[in-house]
């Protein structure tokens, strides 16, 4: 019997939502423990081994100085790190807060702020190098099971980098934006949900992030045409990537009248 | 052949007859953004329906499909190969898209067979309805892909009013009707098929001239038309493309798919699948250590416009059947009978 790969689980700043999706599994998830041996994993185990880790998936972003610390401690330890989720990759929700002073946020949650050490929300990748990224808040099942299992066989993930249209097309669903009229961000979001949203008749909010090389500026022209305000727009790209380097113009909105 | 009749209210005759035989699908809502679904009964047809989001060609090139499952099993490889042979019907499907077939089944059995379609293709019968509304966005006439059609069907349909004219295609389409005791068409009937393909024909609004397009459009590949509608201003108030795909997969004859192998956890046995693929994603040009054949946006749309002007495979295998669902399906409202216009005027 080869050697299991060793797995650690590790969150930052986030809602512990990744996790999550890792414990719904349910159904695959022995058969994944015969595969690997999940050794760090504070959310779900009493003893935890801080040796070396084979592959290291780490949910949240990073926003305080301590968190620094820690992200390079565990790419030391880490064969293989992979930004899970947005906001490993880009700060994603929590990095709303990154668009109003830094003071005027923590005077709106903590009555007390001397206690506070917190700067901007930014993505792992800031401050370590990134193996790999799984997209989505949270990322889907599959592309979980189907990133682990290629680590296994030492092949390139199948991970979507095209956008929700082609998920929304191949379950048969008429435009949101051409026959509704809806905001739907789709067309600039990476796939890999299966069009959920879209396929219950609710706009895409754009949770799984940029895809590969949106036209973030088009969209937003679209948005404008069918009588969405300047600043309806720019919430929208800022919600899941308004960090990223894809979505920076338009949730700056500096694009073009 | 001869010719029926069958009233309308009456077509709940012919589709127990057919659904004896197949499992039957036809268009389940009104308008534009209809889809083929399957048809249990009379009230879920909707032969008043305008268009589909996705073509016919999802029953026979299926969005995603499994080719076939393999096994590693004491080192002895094994694979079981999955067979379409289910029998289907595709009831009121419209002249462009019985074209599109005839386009698909050509691609299918050129220089390869591609049994997994043909199977299907074989196993199926094809009810075609003749349009007598066109949508505001379809321009098969100026193709000579509609409104009307002459080839590719089991039996035709032909709204005449209270009644349908039958006319039958194939030996398939004249066993379906035979004993169901209809009406023989009368002289005038075909009179009012003449008169309603005529008034047709007066109501498109759009219209596509493709002579001379592929090379027009090949020989402008630095035109302003591909840099406008890849990243600038769009074209004929379009807004720029998006490279959602949608145009592709909506798309009647767009055939481009990709192959994979999904394992499961076992990693010892899965799955080869195929899944339609577009060539407006930045992944479908992609190949080894990143290098890409088509980067650019401007490329990616240049290409497909090229494709359907008829130019694909040596022009033998593509081209456009004029149904008008890539304009409607299109956020960025990109018409490809405004860019050919473009292309023409220089």
């Amino acid at each position: 019997m080869v050697k299991k790969p060793k797995i650690a689980i590790f969150k930052f700043t986030g809602c512990a939502g990744c996790q999550l999706e890792l414990l719904h599994l349910e159904d695959i998830f022995l058969d994944l423990l015969e595969l690997f041996d999940i050794n760090y994993w504070v959310m779900v185990k009493r003893d935890n081994d801080e040796k070396e880790w084979d592959i290291s998936l780490v949910e949240g972003g990073i926003s305080t100085p301590k968190e620094i610390e820690e992200i390079k401690q565990i790419r030391k330890k880490t064969k293989f790190l992979v930004a899970f989720g947005d906001c490993a990759i880009g700060g994603c929700i929590p990095s709303i807060r990154n668009w109003i002073p830094q003071m005027e946020a923590e005077n709106q949650v903590y009555p007390d702020t001397s206690t506070i050490h917190s700067m901007k929300v930014l993505g792992i990748g800031e401050y370590v190098k990134v193996d790999a990224i799984l997209k989505g808040c949270p990322p889907h099942r599959e592309t979980i099971v189907e990133l682990l299992k290629s680590a296994l066989l030492k092949i390139r993930p199948r991970l979507k980098q095209h956008p929700v249209c082609v998920e929304c097309k191949f379950r048969d669903n008429a435009c949101l934006i051409t026959s509704k009229k809806m905001a739907c961000m789709g067309p600039v979001t990476s796939a890999g949900c299966g069009a959920i949203c879209p396929s219950l008749g609710r706009e895409c909010e754009g949770c799984f992030g940029p895809m590969s090389n949106p036209n973030a500026s088009a969209l937003a022209s679209i948005f404008k045409d069918i009588g969405f305000s300047e600043d309806d727009i720019k919430r929208k790209f800022r919600k899941y990537a308004g960090m990223s380097s894809e979505f920076q113009k338009e949730a700056l909105h500096e694009w073009k009248k | 052949m001869k010719a029926l009749i069958i009233e309308k209210n009456s077509m709940n005759i012919l589709l127990e007859r057919f659904l004896e035989e197949y499992r039957v699908f036809g268009p389940t809502k009104p308008g534009s953004d209809s889809t083929f679904d399957e048809i249990k009964s009379i009230e879920q047809l909707h032969l008043d329906y305008i268009s589909t989001v996705l073509p016919p060609k999802k029953f026979f090139l299926p969005p995603n499909e499994t080719l076939f499952s393999f096994n590693i099993k004491n080192g002895k490889f094994t694979t079981k190969e999955i067979r379409p042979d289910e029998k289907i019907l595709i009831l009121g499907i419209h002249p462009c898209d019985v074209h599109a077939l005839l386009k698909l089944d050509k691609f299918f059995s050129g220089d390869f067979n591609d049994l997994y379609y043909q199977n299907r293709r074989k196993n199926s019968a094809i009810i075609a309805l003749n349009c007598v509304e066109p949508s505001e966005h379809s321009f098969c006439r100026s193709l000579g892909t509609g409104p009307f059609l002459n080839e590719g069907y089991d039996i035709l349909l032909t709204d005449v009013g209270t009644n349908y004219l039958i006319e039958i295609g194939t030996s398939t389409g004249k066993r379906l009707v035979k004993g169901l005791n209809l009406t023989n068409a009368s002289e005038e009937d075909f009179h009012e098929k003449e008169r309603r393909l005529k008034l047709m024909e007066k109501k498109f609004k759009k219209s596509m001239n493709i002579s001379w397009l592929p090379k027009i459009a090949r020989e402008n590949l630095d035109h302003d038309i591909w840099f406008d509608l890849g990243e600038r201003g769009g074209v004929a108030g379009s807004f720029p493309c998006l490279s959602c795909g949608s145009c592709t997969f909506v798309c009647p004859t767009c055939y481009c798919y990709e192959v994979y192998d999904a394992v499961d956890l076992s990693l010892k046995s899965g799955t080869r699948n195929r899944e339609l693929d577009s060539c407006q994603l930045l992944e479908y040009a992609e190949v080894a250590l990143g290098g890409n054949f088509r980067r650019d946006r401007k490329d990616r749309i240049h290409h497909w416009m090229l494709c359907k002007f008829g130019a694909a495979a040596g022009g033998k295998n593509s081209s456009c059947v004029g149904c008008g669902r890539c304009i409607r399906v299109c956020p960025s409202k990109i018409d490809i009978t405004e860019v050919a216009k473009a292309l023409r005027r220089g």
